[in-house]
Protein backbone atom coordinates (compact mmCIF):
# COMPACT_ATOMS: atom_id res chain seq x y z
CA UNK A 1 0.00 0.00 0.00
CA UNK A 2 1.34 3.27 -0.98
CA UNK A 3 0.31 6.47 0.91
CA UNK A 4 -1.90 7.60 -1.86
CA UNK A 5 -3.88 4.33 -1.71
CA UNK A 6 -4.01 4.94 1.95
CA UNK A 7 -5.83 8.34 1.87
CA UNK A 8 -8.26 6.66 -0.17
CA UNK A 9 -9.39 4.68 2.05
CA UNK A 10 -8.74 6.12 5.30
CA UNK A 11 -12.33 6.19 6.75
CA UNK A 12 -12.17 2.48 6.47
CA UNK A 13 -8.65 2.16 8.04
CA UNK A 14 -10.47 4.41 11.05
CA UNK A 15 -12.89 1.85 11.77
CA UNK A 16 -10.79 -0.84 11.61
CA UNK A 17 -10.98 -2.62 8.39
CA UNK A 18 -7.99 -3.49 6.68
CA UNK A 19 -5.91 -3.89 9.56
CA UNK A 20 -3.08 -5.99 8.45
CA UNK A 21 -2.62 -3.69 5.49
CA UNK A 22 -2.47 -0.74 7.39
CA UNK A 23 -0.05 -1.74 9.91
CA UNK A 24 2.33 -3.05 7.14
CA UNK A 25 2.34 0.30 5.96
CA UNK A 26 2.65 2.65 9.02
CA UNK A 27 5.93 1.19 9.81
CA UNK A 28 7.75 2.09 7.14
CA UNK A 29 5.88 5.48 6.86
CA UNK A 30 6.04 7.57 9.48
CA UNK A 31 3.86 10.73 8.47
CA UNK A 32 0.75 7.95 7.87
CA UNK A 33 1.60 6.70 10.72
CA UNK A 34 1.21 10.27 12.47
CA UNK A 35 -1.46 11.42 10.10
CA UNK A 36 -3.70 8.06 11.31
CA UNK A 37 -2.54 8.37 15.10
CA UNK A 38 -4.16 11.87 15.04
CA UNK A 39 -7.43 10.90 13.44
CA UNK A 40 -8.01 7.69 15.62
CA UNK A 41 -7.09 10.34 18.58
CA UNK A 42 -10.27 12.49 17.23
CA UNK A 43 -12.36 9.88 16.64
CA UNK A 44 -12.00 8.84 20.00
CA UNK A 45 -13.11 12.27 21.45
CA UNK A 46 -15.73 12.09 19.02
CA UNK A 47 -17.07 9.08 21.05
CA UNK A 48 -17.38 11.30 23.92
CA UNK A 49 -18.83 13.96 22.53
CA UNK A 50 -23.30 14.51 23.83
CA UNK A 51 -25.90 16.40 22.37
CA UNK A 52 -26.04 19.49 24.95
CA UNK A 53 -29.37 21.23 26.52
CA UNK A 54 -30.75 23.35 24.23
CA UNK A 55 -32.04 26.91 24.95
CA UNK A 56 -36.09 27.58 24.41
CA UNK A 57 -37.07 28.08 20.59
CA UNK A 58 -37.54 31.49 21.17
CA UNK A 59 -33.80 31.90 21.97
CA UNK A 60 -32.83 30.72 18.76
CA UNK A 61 -35.35 32.30 16.41
CA UNK A 62 -34.41 35.92 18.50
CA UNK A 63 -30.56 34.78 17.51
CA UNK A 64 -31.39 34.03 14.07
CA UNK A 65 -33.32 37.61 13.70
CA UNK A 66 -29.90 39.36 14.84
CA UNK A 67 -28.10 37.40 12.15
CA UNK A 68 -30.75 37.89 9.37
CA UNK A 69 -30.65 41.85 10.41
CA UNK A 70 -26.88 42.13 10.46
CA UNK A 71 -26.73 40.52 7.02
CA UNK A 72 -24.85 37.45 8.05
CA UNK A 73 -27.61 34.93 6.87
CA UNK A 74 -29.30 35.06 3.32
CA UNK A 75 -31.44 31.64 3.48
CA UNK A 76 -35.20 32.62 2.67
CA UNK A 77 -37.39 31.96 5.90
CA UNK A 78 -38.39 28.41 5.68
CA UNK A 79 -41.66 27.24 8.04
CA UNK A 80 -38.58 25.81 10.88
CA UNK A 81 -36.38 28.17 11.46
CA UNK A 82 -32.57 26.46 10.45
CA UNK A 83 -31.38 27.27 13.82
CA UNK A 84 -33.65 24.61 15.35
CA UNK A 85 -32.15 21.73 13.52
CA UNK A 86 -29.91 20.07 15.91
CA UNK A 87 -28.37 17.10 15.39
CA UNK A 88 -30.03 14.26 17.91
CA UNK A 89 -27.73 11.26 17.11
CA UNK A 90 -23.68 10.82 17.39
CA UNK A 91 -21.70 10.53 14.35
CA UNK A 92 -19.47 7.77 13.74
CA UNK A 93 -16.10 9.19 13.75
CA UNK A 94 -15.51 8.49 9.84
CA UNK A 95 -19.01 9.66 9.05
CA UNK A 96 -18.11 13.17 10.62
CA UNK A 97 -14.62 13.64 9.67
CA UNK A 98 -15.52 14.56 6.60
CA UNK A 99 -18.38 17.02 6.80
CA UNK A 100 -16.42 18.80 9.31
CA UNK A 101 -13.51 19.05 7.08
CA UNK A 102 -15.68 20.34 4.38
CA UNK A 103 -17.11 22.82 6.97
CA UNK A 104 -13.87 24.11 7.51
CA UNK A 105 -13.25 24.84 4.30
CA UNK A 106 -16.38 26.44 3.30
CA UNK A 107 -16.17 28.91 6.80
CA UNK A 108 -12.78 29.73 5.34
CA UNK A 109 -14.43 30.69 1.88
CA UNK A 110 -17.08 32.59 3.63
CA UNK A 111 -14.46 34.38 5.50
CA UNK A 112 -12.68 35.61 2.42
CA UNK A 113 -15.88 35.88 0.25
CA UNK A 114 -16.22 40.04 -0.81
CA UNK A 115 -18.71 42.18 1.98
CA UNK A 116 -22.02 41.61 0.47
CA UNK A 117 -24.16 44.94 0.18
CA UNK A 118 -26.61 44.19 3.07
CA UNK A 119 -30.11 45.44 2.35
CA UNK A 120 -30.53 47.22 5.72
CA UNK A 121 -28.38 49.96 4.23
CA UNK A 122 -31.50 51.08 2.30
CA UNK A 123 -33.29 51.95 5.19
CA UNK A 124 -33.56 55.72 6.16
CA UNK A 125 -32.99 56.92 9.60
CA UNK A 126 -35.87 58.79 11.50
CA UNK A 127 -36.70 59.48 14.93
CA UNK A 128 -39.65 57.90 15.95
CA UNK A 129 -42.26 58.01 13.19
CA UNK A 130 -41.93 55.08 10.59
CA UNK A 131 -40.17 55.80 7.94
CA UNK A 132 -41.65 55.64 4.03
CA UNK A 133 -38.64 54.32 2.63
CA UNK A 134 -37.09 51.50 5.11
CA UNK A 135 -37.48 47.93 4.17
CA UNK A 136 -38.18 45.66 7.29
CA UNK A 137 -36.44 42.29 6.94
CA UNK A 138 -39.37 39.69 6.09
CA UNK A 139 -37.87 37.44 8.80
CA UNK A 140 -38.20 40.24 11.39
CA UNK A 141 -41.69 41.31 10.38
CA UNK A 142 -42.80 37.67 10.85
CA UNK A 143 -41.29 37.49 14.54
CA UNK A 144 -42.93 40.66 15.53
CA UNK A 145 -46.33 39.40 14.16
CA UNK A 146 -46.04 36.26 15.74
CA UNK A 147 -45.34 38.12 19.35
CA UNK A 148 -48.30 40.61 18.81
CA UNK A 149 -50.47 37.89 18.16
CA UNK A 150 -49.51 35.96 21.25
CA UNK A 151 -49.91 38.96 23.16
CA UNK A 152 -53.63 40.04 21.14
CA UNK A 153 -54.14 36.41 22.47
CA UNK A 154 -53.36 36.44 25.85
CA UNK A 155 -54.08 40.06 26.88
CA UNK A 156 -55.77 41.87 24.03
CA UNK A 157 -55.62 45.21 26.25
CA UNK A 158 -52.20 45.50 25.76
CA UNK A 159 -51.62 44.66 22.26
CA UNK A 160 -51.65 48.71 21.39
CA UNK A 161 -48.89 49.41 24.10
CA UNK A 162 -46.90 46.49 22.61
CA UNK A 163 -47.41 47.64 19.01
CA UNK A 164 -46.75 50.94 19.59
CA UNK A 165 -43.59 50.08 21.62
CA UNK A 166 -41.95 47.71 18.89
CA UNK A 167 -42.17 50.08 16.54
CA UNK A 168 -40.14 52.75 18.34
CA UNK A 169 -37.98 49.92 19.14
CA UNK A 170 -37.58 48.54 15.64
CA UNK A 171 -36.94 52.59 14.61
CA UNK A 172 -34.54 52.65 17.02
CA UNK A 173 -32.19 49.93 15.68
CA UNK A 174 -32.81 50.80 12.25
CA UNK A 175 -31.27 54.02 12.77
CA UNK A 176 -28.62 52.58 15.01
CA UNK A 177 -27.70 50.23 12.31
CA UNK A 178 -27.02 52.58 9.93
CA UNK A 179 -25.52 55.05 11.91
CA UNK A 180 -22.57 51.90 12.61
CA UNK A 181 -22.73 51.55 8.62
CA UNK A 182 -21.98 54.73 8.09
CA UNK A 183 -19.08 54.86 10.88
CA UNK A 184 -18.10 51.42 11.65
CA UNK A 185 -15.23 52.04 14.17
CA UNK A 186 -17.18 55.06 16.25
CA UNK A 187 -17.49 53.07 19.97
CA UNK A 188 -21.12 55.35 20.30
CA UNK A 189 -22.73 53.67 17.33
CA UNK A 190 -21.74 50.35 18.30
CA UNK A 191 -23.06 51.40 21.95
CA UNK A 192 -26.16 52.87 20.52
CA UNK A 193 -26.84 49.39 18.57
CA UNK A 194 -26.73 47.30 21.17
CA UNK A 195 -28.83 49.34 23.54
CA UNK A 196 -31.56 48.91 20.82
CA UNK A 197 -31.19 44.90 20.85
CA UNK A 198 -31.39 45.00 24.13
CA UNK A 199 -34.38 47.68 24.54
CA UNK A 200 -35.84 45.11 21.78
CA UNK A 201 -34.91 41.67 24.36
CA UNK A 202 -36.58 43.23 27.03
CA UNK A 203 -39.76 43.71 25.41
CA UNK A 204 -39.98 40.68 24.16
CA UNK A 205 -38.92 38.37 27.61
CA UNK A 206 -41.85 41.20 29.09
CA UNK A 207 -44.17 40.11 26.28
CA UNK A 208 -43.45 35.99 26.80
CA UNK A 209 -42.75 36.03 30.46
CA UNK A 210 -46.98 36.46 31.05
CA UNK A 211 -48.82 34.76 33.38
CA UNK A 212 -52.04 34.30 31.72
CA UNK A 213 -54.03 31.37 31.72
CA UNK B 1 -92.05 66.99 47.54
CA UNK B 2 -91.37 64.88 44.16
CA UNK B 3 -87.61 65.86 44.73
CA UNK B 4 -87.77 64.86 48.16
CA UNK B 5 -88.90 60.90 46.87
CA UNK B 6 -86.65 61.48 44.19
CA UNK B 7 -83.53 62.53 46.48
CA UNK B 8 -84.48 59.32 48.66
CA UNK B 9 -85.05 56.55 45.30
CA UNK B 10 -81.27 58.46 44.67
CA UNK B 11 -79.77 57.89 48.14
CA UNK B 12 -81.40 54.40 48.67
CA UNK B 13 -80.23 53.30 45.05
CA UNK B 14 -76.75 54.68 46.07
CA UNK B 15 -76.44 52.70 49.27
CA UNK B 16 -77.80 49.69 47.17
CA UNK B 17 -74.93 50.09 44.74
CA UNK B 18 -72.20 50.30 47.29
CA UNK B 19 -73.65 47.41 49.08
CA UNK B 20 -73.29 45.22 45.68
CA UNK B 21 -69.82 46.47 45.50
CA UNK B 22 -68.91 45.48 48.59
CA UNK B 23 -69.99 41.90 48.28
CA UNK B 24 -68.00 41.78 44.72
CA UNK B 25 -64.75 42.92 46.26
CA UNK B 26 -62.85 40.37 48.55
CA UNK B 27 -60.12 41.16 50.76
CA UNK B 28 -57.83 38.78 52.01
CA UNK B 29 -54.83 38.78 54.70
CA UNK B 30 -51.41 36.73 54.46
CA UNK B 31 -48.66 36.55 57.00
CA UNK B 32 -45.47 35.24 56.55
CA UNK B 33 -42.67 35.27 59.09
CA UNK B 34 -39.00 35.93 57.29
CA UNK B 35 -35.65 35.47 58.31
CA UNK B 36 -33.04 38.85 57.73
CA UNK B 37 -32.83 39.76 53.44
CA UNK B 38 -35.82 37.97 52.92
CA UNK B 39 -37.13 37.90 49.41
CA UNK B 40 -40.36 38.96 48.39
CA UNK B 41 -42.25 38.32 44.94
CA UNK B 42 -45.35 39.96 43.63
CA UNK B 43 -46.83 38.67 40.81
CA UNK B 44 -49.92 40.91 39.40
CA UNK B 45 -50.85 41.11 36.41
CA UNK B 46 -53.45 43.62 36.27
CA UNK B 47 -53.88 46.34 39.38
CA UNK B 48 -51.97 48.03 41.49
CA UNK B 49 -48.64 46.81 44.31
CA UNK B 50 -47.54 49.19 46.62
CA UNK B 51 -45.17 47.77 49.15
CA UNK B 52 -43.45 49.82 52.72
CA UNK B 53 -41.17 48.73 54.81
CA UNK B 54 -42.16 47.85 58.42
CA UNK B 55 -40.94 46.85 61.53
CA UNK B 56 -40.35 43.52 62.52
CA UNK B 57 -39.82 40.14 61.09
CA UNK B 58 -43.30 39.45 58.79
CA UNK B 59 -44.19 40.04 55.34
CA UNK B 60 -47.66 41.10 55.64
CA UNK B 61 -49.90 40.86 52.87
CA UNK B 62 -53.79 42.34 52.08
CA UNK B 63 -55.36 41.52 49.00
CA UNK B 64 -58.23 43.06 47.72
CA UNK B 65 -60.10 41.06 44.71
CA UNK B 66 -62.50 42.09 42.20
CA UNK B 67 -64.34 39.47 41.04
CA UNK B 68 -64.00 35.51 40.98
CA UNK B 69 -61.87 35.55 37.71
CA UNK B 70 -59.07 35.68 39.83
CA UNK B 71 -57.32 33.44 42.75
CA UNK B 72 -54.20 34.48 45.10
CA UNK B 73 -51.74 31.55 45.02
CA UNK B 74 -49.34 32.39 48.25
CA UNK B 75 -46.35 30.22 48.84
CA UNK B 76 -43.18 30.61 50.93
CA UNK B 77 -39.88 28.65 51.00
CA UNK B 78 -37.91 29.49 53.85
CA UNK B 79 -36.96 33.34 53.56
CA UNK B 80 -38.82 33.19 49.94
CA UNK B 81 -42.28 34.54 49.83
CA UNK B 82 -43.81 34.38 46.23
CA UNK B 83 -47.38 35.65 45.67
CA UNK B 84 -49.54 35.65 42.42
CA UNK B 85 -52.53 36.20 40.88
CA UNK B 86 -53.78 33.15 38.79
CA UNK B 87 -56.21 34.45 36.27
CA UNK B 88 -58.86 32.16 35.66
CA UNK B 89 -60.58 31.50 31.96
CA UNK B 90 -62.67 34.69 31.08
CA UNK B 91 -60.42 37.11 33.16
CA UNK B 92 -59.78 40.25 31.51
CA UNK B 93 -58.12 43.53 32.77
CA UNK B 94 -60.98 44.35 34.95
CA UNK B 95 -62.12 41.51 36.26
CA UNK B 96 -58.67 39.76 36.82
CA UNK B 97 -57.64 43.01 38.90
CA UNK B 98 -56.35 42.92 42.41
CA UNK B 99 -54.70 45.59 44.95
CA UNK B 100 -51.95 44.88 47.27
CA UNK B 101 -50.99 45.98 50.11
CA UNK B 102 -47.26 44.26 50.80
CA UNK B 103 -45.55 45.42 54.71
CA UNK B 104 -41.90 44.17 54.71
CA UNK B 105 -38.96 44.10 56.56
CA UNK B 106 -36.63 46.75 55.36
CA UNK B 107 -33.85 45.12 54.80
CA UNK B 108 -36.32 42.39 52.56
CA UNK B 109 -35.47 42.14 48.58
CA UNK B 110 -38.58 42.51 46.48
CA UNK B 111 -39.81 41.98 43.07
CA UNK B 112 -43.22 43.37 41.93
CA UNK B 113 -44.50 42.25 37.98
CA UNK B 114 -47.47 44.00 36.81
CA UNK B 115 -48.97 44.81 33.35
CA UNK B 116 -50.79 47.80 34.41
CA UNK B 117 -50.23 48.91 38.21
CA UNK B 118 -49.36 51.12 39.76
CA UNK B 119 -45.72 49.86 42.00
CA UNK B 120 -44.75 51.54 44.21
CA UNK B 121 -41.81 50.87 46.59
CA UNK B 122 -40.77 52.60 49.37
CA UNK B 123 -38.21 52.83 52.55
CA UNK B 124 -36.36 50.11 51.60
CA UNK B 125 -32.74 48.75 52.13
CA UNK B 126 -32.95 45.36 50.35
CA UNK B 127 -32.96 45.28 46.26
CA UNK B 128 -35.43 46.41 43.99
CA UNK B 129 -37.04 45.23 40.82
CA UNK B 130 -39.68 46.60 39.36
CA UNK B 131 -41.32 45.24 35.62
CA UNK B 132 -44.12 46.87 34.22
CA UNK B 133 -45.66 47.63 30.81
CA UNK B 134 -47.92 50.46 30.74
CA UNK B 135 -47.36 50.75 35.16
CA UNK B 136 -46.37 53.84 36.74
CA UNK B 137 -43.29 52.68 38.66
CA UNK B 138 -42.02 55.04 41.99
CA UNK B 139 -39.34 54.48 44.24
CA UNK B 140 -38.73 56.39 46.95
CA UNK B 141 -36.17 56.04 50.30
CA UNK B 142 -33.86 53.54 49.13
CA UNK B 143 -30.67 53.36 50.58
CA UNK B 144 -27.97 51.15 50.28
CA UNK B 145 -29.54 48.01 47.56
CA UNK B 146 -29.81 48.09 43.98
CA UNK B 147 -32.73 49.14 41.88
CA UNK B 148 -34.13 47.84 39.12
CA UNK B 149 -36.72 48.78 36.70
CA UNK B 150 -37.80 47.59 33.45
CA UNK B 151 -40.85 49.03 31.72
CA UNK B 152 -42.46 50.04 27.83
CA UNK B 153 -44.68 52.98 28.33
CA UNK B 154 -45.11 53.46 31.65
CA UNK B 155 -44.21 56.76 33.62
CA UNK B 156 -40.86 56.37 36.17
CA UNK B 157 -40.35 58.62 39.26
CA UNK B 158 -37.33 57.85 41.67
CA UNK B 159 -36.38 60.35 44.17
CA UNK B 160 -33.88 59.78 47.29
CA UNK B 161 -32.05 56.77 46.12
CA UNK B 162 -29.08 56.34 47.91
CA UNK B 163 -25.61 54.35 47.50
CA UNK B 164 -27.12 51.39 45.46
CA UNK B 165 -26.73 50.26 41.51
CA UNK B 166 -29.84 52.06 39.77
CA UNK B 167 -30.22 50.35 36.39
CA UNK B 168 -33.62 51.58 34.61
CA UNK B 169 -34.68 50.44 31.30
CA UNK B 170 -37.60 52.42 29.50
CA UNK B 171 -38.79 52.26 25.92
CA UNK B 172 -41.43 55.13 26.01
CA UNK B 173 -41.96 56.08 29.35
CA UNK B 174 -40.82 59.28 30.79
CA UNK B 175 -38.01 59.04 33.73
CA UNK B 176 -37.84 61.35 36.36
CA UNK B 177 -34.91 61.04 39.00
CA UNK B 178 -34.46 63.57 42.19
CA UNK B 179 -31.83 62.82 44.60
CA UNK B 180 -30.65 59.86 42.93
CA UNK B 181 -26.86 58.66 43.96
CA UNK B 182 -24.51 56.01 43.68
CA UNK B 183 -21.71 54.08 42.00
CA UNK B 184 -23.48 53.31 39.73
CA UNK B 185 -26.31 55.05 37.81
CA UNK B 186 -27.27 53.54 33.88
CA UNK B 187 -30.74 54.61 33.01
CA UNK B 188 -31.16 53.62 28.82
CA UNK B 189 -34.40 54.64 27.06
CA UNK B 190 -35.71 54.40 23.44
CA UNK B 191 -38.23 57.48 22.93
CA UNK B 192 -38.72 58.11 26.57
CA UNK B 193 -37.59 61.63 28.16
CA UNK B 194 -34.92 61.18 30.93
CA UNK B 195 -34.31 64.04 33.95
CA UNK B 196 -31.99 64.08 36.37
CA UNK B 197 -32.26 66.72 39.36
CA UNK B 198 -29.08 65.85 41.83
CA UNK B 199 -25.66 66.13 42.28
CA UNK B 200 -24.52 63.14 40.82
CA UNK B 201 -22.64 62.58 44.17
CA UNK B 202 -20.97 59.10 45.76
CA UNK B 203 -17.78 59.32 43.17
CA UNK B 204 -20.48 57.27 40.74
CA UNK B 205 -20.83 56.55 37.29
CA UNK B 206 -23.88 57.88 35.67
CA UNK B 207 -24.93 56.84 32.22
CA UNK B 208 -28.10 58.90 30.77
CA UNK B 209 -28.73 57.57 27.17
CA UNK B 210 -31.51 57.59 25.00
CA UNK B 211 -32.74 56.89 21.06
CA UNK B 212 -35.02 60.10 20.42
CA UNK B 213 -35.83 60.87 24.26
CA UNK B 214 -34.82 64.30 25.41
CA UNK B 215 -32.55 64.26 28.44
CA UNK B 216 -32.28 67.19 30.97
CA UNK B 217 -29.86 67.54 33.94
CA UNK B 218 -30.57 69.62 36.88
CA UNK B 219 -27.52 70.16 39.31
CA UNK B 220 -26.56 72.14 42.32
CA UNK B 221 -24.13 74.00 42.63
CA UNK B 222 -21.10 72.13 44.11
CA UNK B 223 -21.41 69.34 42.03
CA UNK B 224 -18.53 67.31 41.38
CA UNK B 225 -18.14 65.06 37.86
CA UNK B 226 -16.68 64.70 34.81
CA UNK B 227 -19.68 65.77 31.90
CA UNK B 228 -19.44 64.11 28.48
CA UNK B 229 -22.57 64.93 26.83
CA UNK B 230 -22.86 64.16 22.99
CA UNK B 231 -26.34 64.28 20.62
CA UNK B 232 -25.90 62.27 16.78
CA UNK B 233 -28.75 64.17 15.05
CA UNK B 234 -29.95 66.41 18.11
CA UNK B 235 -28.49 69.58 20.05
CA UNK B 236 -26.65 69.86 23.20
CA UNK B 237 -27.57 72.97 25.48
CA UNK B 238 -25.42 74.16 28.27
CA UNK B 239 -27.58 76.72 30.85
CA UNK B 240 -24.90 78.46 32.54
CA UNK B 241 -23.46 75.31 34.27
CA UNK B 242 -20.14 76.43 35.12
CA UNK B 243 -18.24 73.95 33.47
CA UNK B 244 -14.26 73.58 32.81
CA UNK B 245 -14.03 72.61 29.14
CA UNK B 246 -12.00 69.42 28.82
CA UNK B 247 -9.78 70.07 25.53
CA UNK B 248 -8.20 66.51 25.29
CA UNK B 249 -11.44 63.85 24.57
CA UNK B 250 -11.65 60.81 22.75
CA UNK B 251 -14.02 62.34 20.04
CA UNK B 252 -14.37 65.76 17.97
CA UNK B 253 -16.55 68.37 19.85
CA UNK B 254 -19.10 70.32 17.67
CA UNK B 255 -20.45 73.14 19.64
CA UNK B 256 -24.31 72.70 19.69
CA UNK B 257 -23.95 68.86 19.27
CA UNK B 258 -21.46 68.10 22.05
CA UNK B 259 -19.82 69.05 25.00
CA UNK B 260 -17.38 67.56 27.56
CA UNK B 261 -16.30 69.29 31.27
CA UNK B 262 -15.26 69.16 34.57
CA UNK B 263 -16.93 70.79 37.44
CA UNK B 264 -15.60 70.84 40.81
CA UNK B 265 -13.22 68.00 41.34
CA UNK B 266 -14.50 65.90 39.17
CA UNK B 267 -15.07 63.23 41.16
CA UNK B 268 -17.97 61.42 39.33
CA UNK B 269 -18.18 60.22 35.90
CA UNK B 270 -21.17 61.25 33.69
CA UNK B 271 -21.92 60.16 30.60
CA UNK B 272 -25.15 61.43 28.71
CA UNK B 273 -25.79 60.67 24.78
CA UNK B 274 -28.81 60.35 22.60
CA UNK B 275 -29.02 59.77 18.88
CA UNK B 276 -31.97 62.07 18.11
CA UNK B 277 -32.93 63.91 21.49
CA UNK B 278 -31.95 66.96 22.83
CA UNK B 279 -29.52 67.74 26.01
CA UNK B 280 -29.82 70.18 27.88
CA UNK B 281 -27.76 71.18 31.35
CA UNK B 282 -29.11 73.19 33.70
CA UNK B 283 -27.89 74.84 37.46
CA UNK B 284 -29.99 74.29 39.79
Amino acid sequence: MTCAELQQVLPELIEGEREAELQAHLQSCSECAELVSDLRAIAEQGRTLRASEEPAPHVWQFIETQLRREGLIHDPGTERPFLLRTPTRRWSPAIWFVPVAAALLLSVAFLLRPKPQSTVATRRPVSDTPSAFSTPEPSADADDSALLEAVQKRSPAMTAAYSDNLRKVNNYISDAQKSLQQNPNDDDAKQYLMQAYEQKTMLYDMALDRALP
Amino acid sequence: MQSRRRATRLAITGLVLVAVLAIAETRKDYRFTVGPRANVSVFNEYGPVIVRATSGNQVIVTATVHSDKVEIDNDQSGDRVEIKSHLLPGADSRSGEVDYEVQVPADASVTLHSATGPLHAEKLHGDVTLVGATASIEVRDVANGHVHVNTLSGPVVLSNIQNGHVEITSVGGDVSMSSVSGPKVQVSSTSGKISYDGDFGYAGEYSLMSHSGDIEATVPTGASFDVTARSVHGRVENDDVPFLPKTHTSFVQIPGSSFAGTIGKAASSVVIKTFSGKIRLKKR
